[in-house]
């Protein structure tokens, strides 16, 4: 038991630095797992892809930032955040309104509450971030979102956006930077 | 330093590529002045927020491959199904034959011991399977009363419902009945009677029954509220019956919005308490005109309930060939009664819908 956490811990540990096989295998598993609960559930395929992705964002997010120790196996954890995720879903669907009789089944999977809040707020906060990047205008939107979002260097960027060299580009990204700032903060205070 | 842009220094930070000698003589500056400090923290956010976006959306692609290289494998690969499903299912196996065990070993247990004992074992069962209050409920009441009509299962779902003529044309909700094989009510006396659909309109979520047995009455008087044919006004009282457990529970509280879930106009909002099992009750202003029908609650906040407009009600029954039977009142005989007598006369004609489903 030891050896299969501690394999587990590797395994995430490749998974979130970004190792394609690492993820291919968990996904694998993971995509078979929910894909069959799902069916029973009254889900889809493409359903089951949506869920399975974004609980596998949850565990990314959650571990990159270091305060993740698996006290269970990765599947396990997926599986519960899948489920609880699907739940969440099935809700919204209902536009919101619980029918009454049948609100013990949406109280099976309230684990992880914290996990995917975070992650639900995460994701507004990056979706409050692109909007206000689509407000920036050019060229600095595109300018930005290749240096961050593309991961391009800066002396790959300063050829593409027809700067002399790279230190121009840079000053031209801070510029940005503060522009992108003061929107960011302007959207968020709403 | 001083020199430095402020983003040249928060990128430095951020990577971790700053000076020891840089960090101090920023630490010094953030401490002298606080509006460097605040600006320093922003900036610092704003890089950290965009890393982690850039992050997050190459993740999201590498999912996206994934998922495209997990299901273009052949199906010769996978592994056989009948072993990791008995693997899947076995904790619910588990519980379903713990569960059986369970509530054949309490039938069996009250069928022999039919005495004084029983109420306190009895409640004691009752708060540990709380899901079995019903079902339990109803074996004893076998015992004791040997009632006449009474549905060999347990109910699988529960919800109130209430008479539109006293010869047992009656209204719920749809989802209450949505899928069931039968569907017996349970009136004042706790009889059963069984039940067939008449007319229903899923969008509204609205239903109407007819008791099948002809000698049925809800009681000795014809029904004595009416149905409002319009909408009631922002801000008027109401009150509601229902049955959330097996006995009647009275609700109060007004009308918050005219309009329902995300602007539904054939929907009140309402400010009033409802549980599980009140779907389909009727929801009364304060002169005794059914205004309308609870369908469901706002799952975020307490108290936030949505009902059905009673005109979904009357929409419907102009619909169905046996609108001659069903005759309804133009006005409400409760007008001018206190609230208990209005609900003493009500309850009457308030009962539960048990659904049962294979």
């Amino acid at each position: 038991m030891h050896n299969d956490l501690y394999t587990e811990q590797e395994l995430l540990r490749q998974l979130v630095q970004g190792n394609h096989a690492a993820m291919e295998e968990v996904y694998s598993r993971q995509y078979r797992m929910v894909s069959r609960w799902m069916a029973k559930m009254g889900g889809n395929d493409d359903d089951a892809a949506d869920i399975c992705q974004e609980s596998m964002i949850v565990l990314y997010e959650k571990s990159r930032n270091g305060d993740f120790e698996l006290t269970s196996k990765l599947s396990t954890y997926l599986f519960a955040i899948a489920r609880n995720l699907w739940y969440k879903k099935l809700q919204g669907r209902q536009a919101g309104v619980v029918k009454i009789d049948e609100g013990d089944e949406l109280n099976i999977a309230a684990n992880y509450e914290d996990d995917i809040k975070a992650h639900q707020e995460r994701e507004i906060h990056y979706k409050q971030l692109d909007q206000a990047l689509d407000k920036l205008g050019e060229p600095c939107a595109s300018l930005l979102k290749s240096f961050y979002f593309n991961d391009n260097s800066m002396q790959q960027i300063a050829a593409d956006f027809g700067y002399t060299n790279a230190d121009n580009a840079k000053t031209q990204k801070y510029k940005c930077l503060a522009r992108l700032k003061k929107l960011f903060y302007s959207t968020q205070v709403k | 330093m001083y020199n430095k842009n402020i983003w040249e220094l928060a990128e430095a930070w951020v990577d971790g590529s700053m000076h020891a000698a840089d960090k101090q003589l920023l630490d010094e500056r953030k401490q002298a002045d606080p509006a460097f400090a605040a600006e320093f923290r922003d900036a610092v956010n704003m890089l950290r927020s965009l890393q982690g976006s850039g992050d997050h959306k190459r993740f999201k692609n590498a999912l996206a491959e994934a998922h495209q290289s997990a299901t273009a494998q052949q199906p010769g690969t996978i592994v056989p199904k009948t072993i990791s499903l008995v693997r899947n299912h076995w904790r619910t196996a588990a519980i379903a034959a713990s569960i059986a065990i369970i509530t054949s070993l309490a039938t069996f247990w009250i069928a022999q011991h039919n005495n004084n004992k029983i109420a306190s074992q009895y409640s004691l069962l009752r708060r540990d399977l709380e899901t079995y209050k019903r079902s339990q409920n109803k074996i004893i009441r076998d015992i004791k009363e040997q009632a006449t009509v009474t549905p060999q299962l347990e109910a699988r779902y529960t919800g109130t419902g209430f008479a539109l003529t006293n010869d047992g044309y009656l209204v719920t909700s749809y989802h209450v009945i949505s899928g069931a094989d039968s569907v017996y009510i349970q009136n004042r006396d706790g009889n059963y009677y069984k039940t067939h659909i008449v007319a229903f309109n899923e969008a509204t979520d609205v239903v109407v029954l007819k008791v099948e047995d002809k000698k049925f009455r809800f009681s000795k008087q014809d029904v004595p509220y009416s149905i409002a044919k319009s909408k009631k006004k922002l801000g008027a009282r109401v009150f509601t019956l229902g049955f959330p457990q097996d006995e009647i529970v009275y609700n109060e509280g007004y009308i918050s919005a005219k309009n329902g879930y995300n602007g539904d106009s054939s929907q009140y909002r309402l400010d009033i308490p409802a549980g599980p099992g009140q779907s389909g009750s009727p929801v009364a202003d304060a002169s005794g005109n059914i205004i309308g029908i609870i369908t469901g609650k706002e799952s975020e906040s307490e108290g936030t309930t949505y009902a059905v407009a009673s005109e979904a009600i009357i929409d419907l029954l102009n619909s169905v060939p046996e609108k001659n039977k069903i005759r309804l009142n133009a006005y409400s005989k409760l007008g001018k009664l206190g609230r208990e007598q209005q609900i003493e006369k009500m309850e009457y004609y308030t009962c539960a819908i048990k659904v049962y489903k294979k």
